[in-house]
């Protein structure tokens, strides 16, 4: 018996081991970049969110794609035409749902309320004792944490015991009651960047703290900060970690990556925004809402686009389209498109060549490049008309 | 009447005495506390009405003792009457829900007294060698 148990302890003692082998105990460094002030009312603001999330996009395919999940069963149903338009505006306010931001706001400072203090009960116990109002129905936030000290003074318990209480008697799915290894140490989070895995990241984090958390705003810096070197911001676009990053450089006056990322891939109106929201935050004298009401104007939003999408898929490959259309179809885009790229590539080239701009060489370049392909694709489109006999408009 | 979600399956008459009181769960050498309304007359392991919270008495991590209370079923309880048992009381008082219960204090006392004795008893020892050594 006495064997058994000392060859089980051995084991465990070598499980031990392995452990520690695997990862080096270095803490999570912290971010380079903090907000310096509240930012919750630059966030919330309707315009600022507007922007978001037309630079967001909606791209179905991306909000709607196979994840991990235990359940990725699809259900196939007839519909009359009428079932599945409505059927399609439900899919796009789901996917809106999905897409909502997690909020930027300052964080949470720490502060002490006594409620009574009572040196005549100093050592009644050798310990503190915390308790939970656990009263049905109560939101976190309002969910009462008290502590009596062993010197006797009765206080509200501090955030991070408030939130640990809450996690134990109310558990939310996903949350864990310490910290994931993940985020607690160096090396595992370096890895999980190193391969980009971004939303991984993002989502956890959201689950795992608050937004007004130091935790959050630290880890969610060092995402971006590491983003923004490797530059593969499409891996997050469509998602809804775009517009907190977005906002995040805006505010730092480090957009130019991100912007000549928008550029290449030419989504322009989004670079517009993008410049208008950095105008915004830092109160730069330029008048912007004049363009982007033109642009607003020739641009569909983001879920007009995705339901005409969805339309599309429902139109019979037989069925005439204008001729139109077919130009549109094979060049990508419309009159409307080519006025709306002029407009925007007025305001982007201010912006590069106001002092604002940190890599002009590099933006002027994109530009240029798209502005030599625009050119082409508007001289296509003009011959593409003129030899169909449609009148320009 | 709709029944509150922590509601147990003790039954009890209209105008019997009720007590708000720990019931011992757990197992041997590892005490947990469920603290319930149930029927003054009746042992600890038969139906409750009401199950209102829980103390675990065993130090956790963090070196602190967890009480969970449902605050107010307790003032519904107490305003119907319920008697409270002296260990409930006793911590329902530290929870800072009640006046503190006089034991509480009795309790803070004596561990005062006991720590002075022993710190006065650890001096004079220290003392003592301190001449011996000398000497």
């Amino acid at each position: 018996m006495s064997l058994l148990r000392y060859v089980r302890r051995l084991n465990a003692l070598q499980g031990l081991q392995h452990c520690r082998r695997e990862v080096s105990s270095a803490p999570a460094k912290s971010a380079t970049l903090k907000y310096d002030q509240d930012p919750q009312p630059l966030f919330t603001d309707s315009e600022t969110q507007r922007l978001l999330q037309s630079m967001t996009q909606l791209q179905l395919d991306k909000v709607f794609r196979k994840r991990t999940v235990k359940d990725n069963r699809s259900e196939t149903k007839f519909m009359t035409n009428e079932q599945l338009e409505t059927e399609f505006l439900q899919i796009i306010e789901k996917a809106k749902h999905l897409l909502k931001m997690p909020p930027i706001v300052k964080i949470k400072q720490d502060t002490e309320r006594i409620i009574a203090k009572d040196p005549a009960l100093k050592d009644f116990a050798t310990t503190k004792y915390v308790f939970t109002d656990i009263t049905f129905g109560l939101p976190h936030s309002e969910r009462k944490v008290v502590v009596r000290e062993t010197d006797g003074t009765l206080a509200y318990a501090s955030l991070d015991t408030t939130k640990r209480m809450n996690q134990l008697y109310f558990p939310l799915e996903g949350r864990k009651s310490y910290t994931p290894r993940m985020f607690a140490y160096e090396e595992l989070l370096h890895k999980c960047l190193e391969e980009h895995k971004y939303e991984f990241v993002l989502d956890r984090l959201t689950v795992q703290y608050e937004p007004y958390e130091t935790e959050f705003h630290n880890l969610s810096a060092r995402v971006f900060e590491h983003l923004n070197e490797s530059k593969q911001f499409d891996l997050l676009r469509s998602t809804r970690h775009f517009g907190p990053m977005a906002f995040f450089y805006a505010w730092h006056r480090c957009i130019d990556d991100l912007l000549y990322d928008m550029i290449r891939r030419d989504y322009l109106h989004n670079a517009v925004e993008l410049i208008a929201l950095t105008y915004k935050i830092h109160k730069i004298p330029v008048e912007y809402t004049e363009t982007l009401a033109k642009l607003e104007a020739l641009h569909p939003t983001p879920d007009e686009s995705a339901l005409s999408e969805l339309r599309g898929f429902l139109r019979r490959p037989e069925e005439k389209q204008g001729i139109e259309q077919e130009i549109h179809t094979a060049i990508g885009k419309t009159e409307q498109d080519f006025a709306a790229d002029d407009i925007s590539l007025k305001f982007i080239e201010e912006y590069i060549a106001s002092e604002h701009s940190l890599k002009k060489v590099q933006l002027e370049l994109a530009v240029q490049t798209l502005k030599e392909i625009n050119l082409e694709k508007l001289q296509l489109f003009q011959g593409l008309k003129k030899a169909h006999g449609v009148q320009a408009s | 009447m709709s029944l509150s979600p922590a509601s147990g399956i003790g039954r009890f008459y209209k105008h019997s005495a009720k007590i708000i009181r720990f019931v011992r769960l757990g197992c041997t050498n590892r005490p947990f506390y469920h603290i319930v309304v149930m029927e003054r007359r009746k042992n600890q392991h038969q139906p409750v009405i009401e199950q209102v919270g829980s103390y675990d008495p065993l130090p956790n991590d963090f070196n602190e003792r967890l009480v969970a209370l449902n605050t107010e079923r307790i003032r519904f309880w107490l305003g119907k009457g319920a008697h409270i048992s002296d260990p409930a009381a006793e911590l329902l008082g530290v929870a800072g829900l009640l006046p503190i219960h006089p034991r509480t204090y009795m309790t803070a006392w004596r561990n005062r007294r006991k720590l002075a004795e022993e710190q006065a008893e650890a001096a004079a020892a220290g003392q003592a060698e301190s001449a011996s050594a000398s000497a």
